[in-house]
């Protein structure tokens, strides 16, 4: 078990070593819709093998049928050459497959040791648990690795980046010969990541295999001995780092010499519907940060202008969302809707009143499951619909009307007022999120991805409603999206967003693979400058 | 939006759907009509007049309650809040002040300790088990240490007659207020924005609050309102035994509790009604006044009143 790093000698796996683990001709579908379409996709002993593509590509859905999570609809799976079926998570892990998730699996309440030796703990006689050996044993298997966490230290009171060590030092200590990360550096800072890499090439360096899923190109360049990209249920042949080139990685990512997209893409860039040029801003930010996240952000949308945000995971798009809604307490800065000035904490007096918000997770954050679809859309337009304020009579029809008004025109497929949002599918759910605030008549509307998880059609109809409102009433538009086509689609003008910044505009008519490499070259030239000034 | 397939089946199963949704209703009316057919003389006005009567307390805590249940909190407190508030009154009737004056600054009080249960839940965001635990205990020692146990006679006819003995167009006083409250209740919670808050804040708090809906400001008026009908309970309490005494209303909060949850109201919060409450209130009533008639002792009616909650709170479950 406890096994000291080997010299580093690096010995590169030719292609003649059989990989750990292969996965040849991958199907999967849930119900109609089907997410992996033909993977192939192998792991060799002592690499990194790095796996990028869009959100919703598939890329946690591959890694559920190796964990044994998921099962697959066709395909197989083979360990050193055999094939097997992974049935199980326990399986999976006998199998030597260990994922490190971005939610870290540790117990929190018990020591590091504790966690280490978690189900092998050394006994006395009799039942007891040797608690000094079980220290001593957790110190080694840390100290192999060179880490000296002290393991006495309950893991809630240690910082991110030591708990992610300790889950991975004891995923390598129970034998596990693939490791699968899921963007681990998303809460790192440069130092630390830097220790990780350390760790993941003495990892390597015992021929384990690593499956490394990031957006960060910079990082995969660094680790990365061969990158897959995944689009549309499919992957490619993996390229050799060496042989990586970043435009050409964009290209696969995006798609666009992929399968023609399914949904018509509008060719040109939108044109502003600015009515004069002596109108006022609908929303105004000037130096707007938090403490953790953003970074002076400034930020101008004219009425009948839509805008998108464009940026990688963890950039702090949903952040900028909140901040601009008032819902965050500790946000500084101006932001003004409609020349009314908003404060940070008190949403309730521009939410319904000027400012819609689709926020990220229409389940948990857009919707109460649990209540009428008439309810849900009332609920920000109730101060209109109550005469005499808080006490003033509310009457079905109204909110039956009101429900009406919202979903005109958005195709919503429900049975009416009554029925209960949790009976609906996602993308109408989110209509009926899209609704509730295009009826409230807002004069800046902020969506953070409303089009995840939702269909082709659906997309069509949510996006031919907004540009009505955009038409019809001046509405302000602010757009996250990381479907980076839905975006251009729809966009007037698109910005950048790096690390907490808004760092540049995006050029006029540029197209979805330029966008897409945009987009990784900025994070490396944000890098850059960190290395440079941290 | 018309579901024109199989029109048969679909009204079978809205039936049944009906059915699911009511059962505790249905239930407390087969109890209802097993006491009518077995006890003897169940079936008269006098039966439902006092099991009414018997009833009003909890009913108008249940209001009060079930706005704080629906808005995903719980208030303990209400039971050592009506003992005090009947103390409070009775006092402030000692002291000489006229009865109305007693009974607005009694239901104010019991607003203010609402109140301070609410801020205590929301801004130091205590879970409000433990916030009116502590004030369940905190009320009833206050209740007690008052006057060191004693009870405080209440002498104002006026006072009695307006909160129990009276009557309004033959209609007694505990049960006008009943209607009252059951109908002010309803009207706030099923009919105003303020209604429709409460039921978002608990259903989805997150959801809510990117709605524009002031959560904690709706928990608060939720607390206060609760503190509300726990105090004039409280003074019914006193109206009726024409005294206050420290330990009156201790142990009702449990019947409060079950009477909104039997109602239907879920405890997570988001959904429930202010009928169910009242009809959870005189179902416990009618468990109870039929028990004693029917000869069970009252050792006996806690167990299968125990066991009727429990049932009916297991089919309710969605």
């Amino acid at each position: 078990m406890s096994n000291t790093p080997t010299d580093k000698l690096k010995s590169r796996p030719g292609t003649d070593v059989p990989p750990l683990v292969e996965m040849r001709g991958i199907v999967k579908r849930f119900g109609d819709n089907i997410v992996l379409r033909d993977i192939n996709f192998d792991i060799r002993p002592g690499e990194v093998h790095a796996l990028l593509g869009g959100n919703g590509a598939g890329k946690s859905t591959l890694m559920k049928i190796l964990m044994g999570v998921h099962r697959a609809d066709r395909g197989e799976i083979l360990l050193s050459g055999q094939p097997v079926a992974a049935a199980d998570v326990g399986a999976a892990q006998q199998l030597g497959v260990a994922m490190i998730f971005q939610e870290l699996s540790l117990l929190p309440n018990l020591t590091v040791a504790e966690n280490i030796m978690f189900g092998r703990e050394p006994r006395r006689v009799g039942f007891r648990i040797d608690r000094g050996a079980v220290n001593r044993m957790a110190r080694e298997h840390l100290a192999a690795y060179g880490f000296s966490i002290p393991v006495t230290k309950l893991v809630e009171s240690l910082p991110f980046a030591q708990r992610q060590v300790v889950e991975i030092v004891r995923a390598a200590s129970f034998g596990a010969r693939v490791l699968i990360m899921d963007e681990p550096t998303s809460a790192l800072t440069s130092r630390e990541e830097e220790k990780l890499f350390e760790l993941m090439r003495s990892l390597t360096a015992q021929d384990i295999g690593i499956v490394y899923i990031s957006h960060r190109m910079s990082e995969i360049m660094q680790v990365a001995d061969r990158i897959t990209v995944l689009r549309d249920g499919r992957t490619n042949q993996p390229i050799p780092v060496a042989e990586a080139e970043l435009d050409k990685i964009s290209e696969q990512m995006s798609g666009s010499a992929g399968p023609v997209d399914p949904h018509p893409v509008l060719t040109e860039t939108p044109v502003a519907h600015v009515r004069s040029p002596a109108d006022r801003p609908a929303l105004q930010v000037g130096g707007l940060e938090t403490a953790r996240t953003l970074k002076t952000i400034d930020l101008t949308i004219m009425p009948g202008e839509i805008v998108g945000i464009a940026g990688l995971v963890g950039s702090g798009r949903s952040t900028l969302c909140k901040a601009i809604a008032g819902l965050l307490r500790d946000a500084k800065g101006q932001i003004e809707i409609g020349g009314q000035s908003v404060r940070a904490g008190q949403s309730h007096k521009v939410l319904g009143r000027g400012l819609g918000f689709v926020p990220e997770d229409r389940r948990l954050e857009g919707l109460v499951l649990d209540h009428r679809l008439d309810a849900n859309v009332a609920l920000p337009n109730l101060h209109r619909l109550g005469v005499g304020g808080q006490l003033g009579l509310v009457q079905r029809s109204q909110m039956s009307a009101l429900f009406r008004e919202a979903i005109q025109g958005l195709a919503l497929v429900a049975r009416g007022p009554d029925q209960y949002a949790a009976e609906l599918s996602g993308g109408n759910q989110q209509k009926v999120v899209v609704g509730k605030w295009l009826a409230s008549q807002p004069k800046v509307l902020i969506l953070d991805e409303p089009t995840s998880g939702v269909d082709v059609r659906a997309k069509a109809d949510m996006r031919a409603a907004l540009q009505r409102a955009v038409r019809e009433t001046g509405l302000a538009i602010l757009l996250v999206n990381s479907e980076l086509d839905e975006m251009l689609a729809l966009c007037h003008r698109v910005l950048i967003m790096e690390r907490g910044r808004l760092t540049q505009t995006a050029p006029s008519g540029i197209g979805v693979v330029e966008l897409q490499a945009l987009l990784l070259h900025s994070k490396d030239a944000s890098l850059a400058e960190d290395a440079l000034h941290g | 939006m018309g579901d024109a397939a199989a029109p048969g089946a679909s009204m079978g199963r809205q039936i049944l759907q009906i059915l699911r949704d009511n059962v505790t209703f249905i239930v407390f009316g087969l109890v209802t009509i097993y006491f009518i057919l077995t006890a003897p003389n169940f079936a008269t006005l006098g039966t439902a007049e006092a099991v009414l009567r018997i009833t009003a307390i909890v009913s108008i805590m249940a209001v009060g309650m079930t706005f704080v249940i629906i808005a995903a909190e719980i208030d303990l407190s209400v039971g050592s809040m009506a003992s005090l508030s009947g103390m409070i009154g009775a006092l402030l009737l000692q002291g000489g002040l006229s009865w109305e004056v007693a009974v607005v600054l009694t239901l104010l009080f019991g607003i203010a300790v609402g109140a301070i249960s609410g801020l205590l839940v929301t801004i130091l965001r205590i879970p409000s088990f433990l916030v009116t635990l502590g004030m369940l205990s905190v009320l009833s020692g206050v209740a007690l240490t008052i006057t060191d146990t004693r009870p405080v006679p209440i002498i104002s006819n006026e006072f009695a007659n307006f909160l129990w003995e009276g009557t309004v167009v033959n209609i007694p006083a505990p049960i006008v207020w009943t209607f009252g409250a059951a109908v002010a209740g309803f009207y706030v919670l099923h009919l105003t924005p303020l209604g429709k808050r409460v039921f978002a804040t608990g259903g989805n708090a997150v959801a809510a609050r990117f709605s524009g809906v002031r959560t904690g400001q709706i928990k608060l008026l939720a607390f206060m309102l609760s503190g509300f009908t726990a105090s004039f309970a409280g003074l019914m309490l006193a109206a009726r035994s024409t005294a206050g005494n420290p330990s009156l209303g201790s142990g009702l909060e449990l019947d409060v509790i079950a009477a909104v949850i039997i109602g239907g109201t879920s405890l997570f919060g988001g959904r429930g009604g202010i009928i169910g409450s009242v009809i959870g209130a005189i179902f416990i009533g009618v468990v109870g006044f039929g028990l004693l008639v029917l000869g069970f002792s009252t050792s006996i009616q806690e167990i299968i009143k125990g066991a009727i909650i429990i049932g009916a709170v297991a089919v309710a479950r969605r």
